[in-house]
């Protein structure tokens, strides 16, 4: 039908629609939105989903191998651990805690970053000169450094680190978000709304933020990988969720123990770990990617 | 102007490094514990001798000249003791300092030697099968949990083929007394024994952390060369030298490469913190006797003056680092000289 249109009409897309146009053609980015996807319904619903209580220690079936083994169950299709708990079950609460709990943390942290960083990036002179080293600063002290002071004053446990974490990441978010509101206040546009009488916060509200959008979401996939990769790194070495919490990390941790006996149950949370990274990496790129094309056309 | 340029620079480290102290010495206050332990860790203290050190700690003073007096005692190299060994928290970390410094240089050299030349490579040959295959290995490394990657390693090298040592820096059969904590020049130092066996076995003691620590930093250097180099091929001047008629080796060196490795020499500095983060993981896996492994040692005993010291030292070589790549960054770019 659309060839024989005689009257050809202009017709633009809007920016998310070509966006996703360019990100749809990038299937390994496709796939990676996809497991992603699974992984947040997961991460939602998986108490009630989950074929067994992932706490429910089970002394006849201790170490069960997966089912794709000959002495596996089919009820237990990851086999069980050394208290004879459902892997299973407790892959599946993991994602709420290593990848919904990230999320949640990298939103936090975007959030307050986002603030910080309107305030970073609207101000000069001494003003922003001290925080912007400030910032270096905050920068430079490794992340698990500070979550390790963060957890001695504290106390180990998940939410702890998860403060740690947001406290961490938000250095990034700060300086990323400065950096490119500088950038739109260069741009011709904001320049004509400043000739037009708007002020410092009109011009923040209606012209800058709605363009932020772009690194944001490239800055939120980097923070997010980070964030998982550290939670598990603490959850690993204990100082995150502690013994009962099925989070991946502290899972890896736990299942050391019987690693020549059940060398699955240390690989499963780690592969876990891996294709959640994977995936958001696949992803970030992918957006990176599209959004250049999305220039470009 | 340079001199003006590294003037400023000295003055923010030095603002840097108050602000650093500042933290650290608000610790004090915020661990749990008692304040006069947790400044010179000691454990059991009388109330005798409780008076007479806020006495000398000047705790009965206003909150600024306890911080003047912190940071007296820290440049007079009184750090205080660790709560677990009762010795100066000082000399610990210069015993365990040395082995990280050994191992994360090697990891960043073999980031650098390995990282650099494929980024490189992939940049050169865009989008073909070379670029595509060197682009997703590093996103696979990019991506891979650093514990987990070395569990697997350790596995598989160690445990099933027994090529290489699971933990430690040196066999038990070579008796090498630690003199300035760095392996091999130890080795070098160490009477009577036989120099090259231990060295070989130091070199594979080494081999699997050092492998395990650069995977992250090599893959973020190909990454991150890959992409700076294609951004620099996209410019005009490379055109421009095309169409000079210089050959396609020169445009790549003379114009190419310089520009492209600009960004590099900054990136080195960046990577350093998280080079430090896997390389306290790293230590933990291994069971190398490095300040990361202290440092994860001391927050399972409480020792707070460890963690403090610890974090002061660490914070402080990479923010030198970091002070360091920027300034050889601006030597090598005027354009990054702006005042």
């Amino acid at each position: 039908m659309k060839k024989l249109r005689l009257y050809y009409e202009e017709y633009n897309k809007k920016p998310y629609q070509l966006l996703w146009k360019h990100f749809v053609p990038q299937h390994f980015a496709l796939f990676g939105l996809i497991i992603l996807s699974v992984l947040l319904l997961l991460a939602v619903i998986s108490p009630f989903i989950s074929p067994h209580d992932p706490y429910q220690q089970n002394a006849e079936l201790l170490l069960l191998a997966p089912s794709w083994q000959g002495s596996g169950l089919v009820s237990y299709p990851f086999g069980t651990d050394d208290l004879g708990r459902d892997l299973m079950s407790r892959l599946m609460l993991g994602a709420s805690y290593s990848f919904g709990l990230a999320i949640l943390a990298v939103c936090g942290s975007m959030l307050i970053g986002l603030l910080l960083g309107a305030l970073a990036g609207m101000t000069r002179g001494v003003q922003s000169s001290i925080f912007n080293h400030l910032l270096d600063l905050a920068l430079t002290i490794p992340s698990l450094l500070l979550a390790i002071v963060i957890v001695a004053v504290l106390g180990p446990g998940l939410l702890n680190t998860i403060w740690a974490i947001m406290l961490a990441l938000l250095p990034q978010f700060i300086h990323g978000v400065g950096n490119a509101i500088q950038e739109q206040l260069k741009q011709d546009y904001v320049v004509a709304y400043r000739l037009d009488g708007a002020n410092n916060w009109q011009i923040l509200w209606s012209v800058v933020l709605p363009n932020l959008w772009e690194p944001l979401s490239l800055l939120f996939t980097m923070a997010l990988s980070t964030a998982i990769l550290d939670i598990a790194a603490l959850g690993f070495l204990g100082l995150g969720a502690q013994a009962p919490t099925p989070e991946w990390g502290s899972m890896v941790a736990d299942a050391l123990d019987s690693i020549y006996l059940a060398p699955w149950t240390v690989a499963l949370p780690g592969l876990l770990i891996f294709i959640t990274v994977l995936s958001i990496n696949l992803v970030g790129d992918g957006l990176h990617k599209a959004m250049k094309k999305r220039r470009g056309s | 102007m340079i001199l003006r340029y590294l003037a400023r620079r000295l003055f923010l480290l030095g603002f840097v490094f108050v602000a650093l102290t500042i933290f650290v010495f608000s610790l004090n206050y915020l661990f749990p514990g008692d304040l006069v332990s947790n400044l010179t860790g000691l454990r059991d203290i009388s109330p005798e001798q409780h008076q007479e050190l806020q006495q000398t700690l000047g705790l009965n003073q206003s909150i600024w000249q306890q911080y003047i007096e912190y940071n007296r005692r820290l440049f007079a190299g009184d750090w205080g003791l660790s709560f677990s060994s009762q010795q100066s928290v000082l000399t610990e970390i210069g015993k365990v300092l040395p082995a990280t410094l050994e191992l994360t240089s090697y990891a960043l050299c073999l980031s650098l030697l390995v990282g650099i030349p494929l980024g490189l490579l992939a940049a050169v040959k865009k989008d073909s099968l070379l670029d595509k295959c060197i682009s997703s290995v590093a996103l696979v490394g990019y991506s891979m949990p650093v514990f987990w990657l070395a569990l697997i390693c350790i596995m598989l090298f160690s445990l099933q083929l027994g090529w290489l040592p699971t933990s430690g820096r040196l066999g038990v059969l070579f008796e090498v007394p630690a003199q300035t904590g760095f392996i091999f020049i130890d080795i070098l130092l160490a009477p009577q024994i036989d120099r090259s066996a231990a060295a070989y076995n130091a070199l594979l003691h080494l081999t699997l952390p050092t492998l395990i620590l650069a995977s992250y930093p090599t893959n973020v250097m190909i990454r991150f060369v890959r992409h700076s180099m294609v951004d620099v091929l996209d410019q005009n001047y490379i055109k421009t030298a095309r169409a000079k008629g210089l050959s396609r080796g020169q445009v790549l060196y003379r114009h190419g490469l310089r520009n492209a490795l600009l960004p590099v020499t900054r990136q080195v500095g960046l990577q350093f913190s998280s080079l430090i983060t896997l390389a306290m993981l790293t230590e933990v896996i291994f069971s190398w006797p490095g300040i990361g492994q202290w440092l994860i040692d001391s927050i399972y005993q409480r020792n707070y003056p460890a963690i403090q010291a610890g974090l002061l030292v660490v914070s402080s070589l990479v923010i030198c680092v970091n002070m360091l790549t920027e300034i050889v960054h601006t030597l090598f770019n005027p354009l990054a000289r702006k005042l």
